[in-house]
């Protein structure tokens, strides 16, 4: 009994703490389950955070994505194999529907292993290009670890990400002076692609070779990439906010980096903050953080003495109308109030066709798990079918966008406002007044007076 | 010797009257009788004027010069703020203009140098037209003026 209600209260506390928004059936892919044992810490911090963990190889033939049409994990992680395909349950048009369901991926590279060609084929889908031959090293001369790989120069000291711009929302939260290493990874180009962001970008000094064949000089004309252009960790996020991160580096989750200590040439020995990135990276990429919800949407009009009910489908030009949205962020396990971050609107549209108005919405009111944003404003002088429309789509954020059609209708005949209440028309109104008194006036008068006197025909006698 | 004369052709052209000016703006000058300064010709015409029109005519001729007046002004105030609510110029000016003309239209109907042209029209008769149709103008241009 003692042990049934022990479990029960277990179970019920597991439901409760939920992962992420987005589910929280994990897939690892491994070459080797044993190989899971180097990365335990990363796996052990994971599990911590409520995720269900299914580890398999990919060649296993009971490994589906999906079942019945549904898919039959949330997220997958991939850590780097030897195999040069993946199988044919993972193939890249699978992976990308496996996109389009919303489930999201990780995808972790190594300059010790060739990139399995399915996970070039997706990545080509998303407009990242990996270096040729599948395979790189990338090195730096000049911000390496001088602990560990004095010689080979391929374990790169990074600064910490900070943003990219302000308004931007800082979702790593890097101290000033933290560190990553970057232990023999794989660099990769970003397209032009709206939905790509750098999160770590290689120095200005490093660059990317294939220690094979290029071991003794690298052709320019065979380079990948050099310097801020060689991306080492970036961020993918689909129309449908499903989410794919590639960290060039496995090895940068491992146990033995998470709490290494790096020494730059001229530096100090530091602690690397490898495993709070591990943290912010898979809990951006899981959903956990950065995920946007939209509670309500409320409009009505706010003329004074009029009671209004909400969300009315048509309203006339010219009304005074109130616009508010509830929205709420989801942080590791509950969701709150969201704020924007510094420098950052949150924009209303008035639109037929193109724009008619355009405002930053303000933040009014704040509650445990949801923040509401309102403004008022007079709508256009044209009528037509509107719609209101919040567009929100920024990096690391899930894309918001919310459209209300609503009819925008003439004035009618009696709305306009009446000619005596136009000061402007006061002196013409006050002629045709003085015309009509006037007239009252003539008549009284002609009717008072006496006749002309007639002709008289003279009577002749 | 003047009065005469004039009293000879001002009674044409007072029957004339154009609906546009209350005084007689014709005055032929009989060459034999010689050339006459202009203020000498408009102080003839102003005497005859006075002393000749009956009550009556004088009455509308006032009113007619006030209506003149007033439509003056508002078109004045047209000219100089704009024409904004073009509804109530339209209604306060149209008032005075169709004033006038229904003023202008009694007084040719009830002089009474025009009673050979009007037979069966009598002062009463005329002043009854004159006050339906002053009453149908100012219905409109309430109406106009919303």
């Amino acid at each position: 009994m003692k042990s049934f209600l022990s479990l029960f209260v277990f179970l019920f506390a597991a439901a409760v703490h939920a992962a992420s928004a987005g589910g929280d059936r994990l897939l690892v892919l491994l070459d080797d389950v044993a190989e899971k044992d180097v990365y335990s810490t990363f796996l052990g911090d994971l599990e911590g955070r409520g995720f269900k963990i299914d580890y398999e190889t990919p060649k296993s033939e009971n490994l589906h994505l999906f079942h019945l049409g549904e898919r039959v994990y949330d997220h997958i992680l991939f850590f780097p194999t030897k195999t040069k395909g993946l199988g044919p349950n993972l193939t890249p048009n699978i992976l990308v529907k496996f996109i389009n369901a919303h489930g999201n991926i990780l995808v972790t590279n190594s300059a010790s292993t060739t990139i399995p060609t399915s996970l070039v084929g997706l990545l080509n889908e998303l407009d990242i290009s990996l270096p040729a031959e599948r395979t790189g090293l990338v090195v730096d001369h000049f911000n390496y670890d001088t602990l560990s790989a004095d010689e080979s120069h391929d374990v790169l000291v990074l600064p910490a990400p900070h943003p990219l711009r302000p308004g931007v929302k800082d979702i790593f939260e890097a101290g000033a002076d933290d560190v990553l290493a970057f232990p023999s990874g794989v660099g990769h180009v970003l397209g032009s692609s709206a939905l790509l962001n750098p999160v770590v970008r290689a120095t200005k000094t490093a660059y990317s070779y294939n220690p094979k064949e290029q071991g003794d000089v690298v052709d320019p004309d065979d380079l990948l990439a050099a310097g801020q252009q060689l991306a080492l960790v970036s961020t993918f996020q689909a129309r449908n906010s499903a989410r794919l991160s590639l960290i060039g580096s496995a090895e940068m989750l491992s146990n033995k980096w998470f709490d290494a200590k790096v020494k730059k040439l001229g530096g100090d020995k530091v602690g690397t903050w490898n495993r709070a990135f591990a943290k912010k990276i898979s809990g951006w990429t899981f959903q956990e953080i950065g995920v946007l919800r939209v509670n309500t949407i409320e409009h009505h009009l706010a003329e004074p003495g009029v009671e209004s009910e909400p969300n009315p489908k048509i309203y006339r030009v010219g009304n005074n109308v109130t616009y508010s949205i509830s929205m709420s962020e989801y942080s590791w396990d509950s969701w709150a109030p969201f704020i924007l971050p510094e420098d950052d609107d949150l924009q209303l549209e008035v639109s037929m066709l193109s724009p008619f108005l355009r405002m930053n919405l303000e933040l009014v009111d704040k509650s445990t798990d949801a923040s509401t944003y309102t403004r008022s404003f007079t709508l256009p002088d044209k009528h037509g079918i509107f719609n209101f429309l919040v567009n929100y789509k920024r990096p690391f954020f899930t894309s918001v966008e919310e459209k209300n059609t609503f009819t925008l209708r003439h004035m009618a005949h009696d709305e306009w406002p009446r000619s005596y209440a136009i000061v402007a028309g006061w002196p013409w109104l006050l002629g045709m007044f003085l015309t009509f008194g006037g007239f009252l006036l003539f008549c009284a008068v002609w009717m008072y007076s006496a006749p002309a006197r007639p002709t008289t025909t003279k009577k002749t006698q | 010797m003047a009065p005469k004369r004039i009293a000879r052709e001002g009674t044409p052209t007072a029957a004339t009257a154009p609906a546009v000016a209350s005084t007689p703006s014709k005055i032929t000058v009989k060459p034999s009788s010689g050339a006459q300064s202009w203020d000498q010709v408009i102080m003839s015409v102003y005497n005859y004027y006075q002393s000749q029109t009956p009550q009556r005519t004088k009455l509308i001729d006032v009113f007619m010069a006030f209506l003149v007046l007033a439509g003056g002004v508002q078109f004045l105030y047209c000219i100089l703020g704009g024409n904004y609510p073009f509804n109530s110029f339209l209604s306060g000016f149209g008032a005075t203009v169709g004033q006038f003309v229904l003023t202008a239209s009694l007084r040719i109907q009830t002089t009474e140098a025009n009673k050979a042209d009007f037979p069966s029209v009598s002062q009463e008769r005329a002043f009854a037209d004159y006050v339906v149709c002053s009453l149908i103008l100012h219905f409109f241009c309430i109406n106009f003026i919303n």
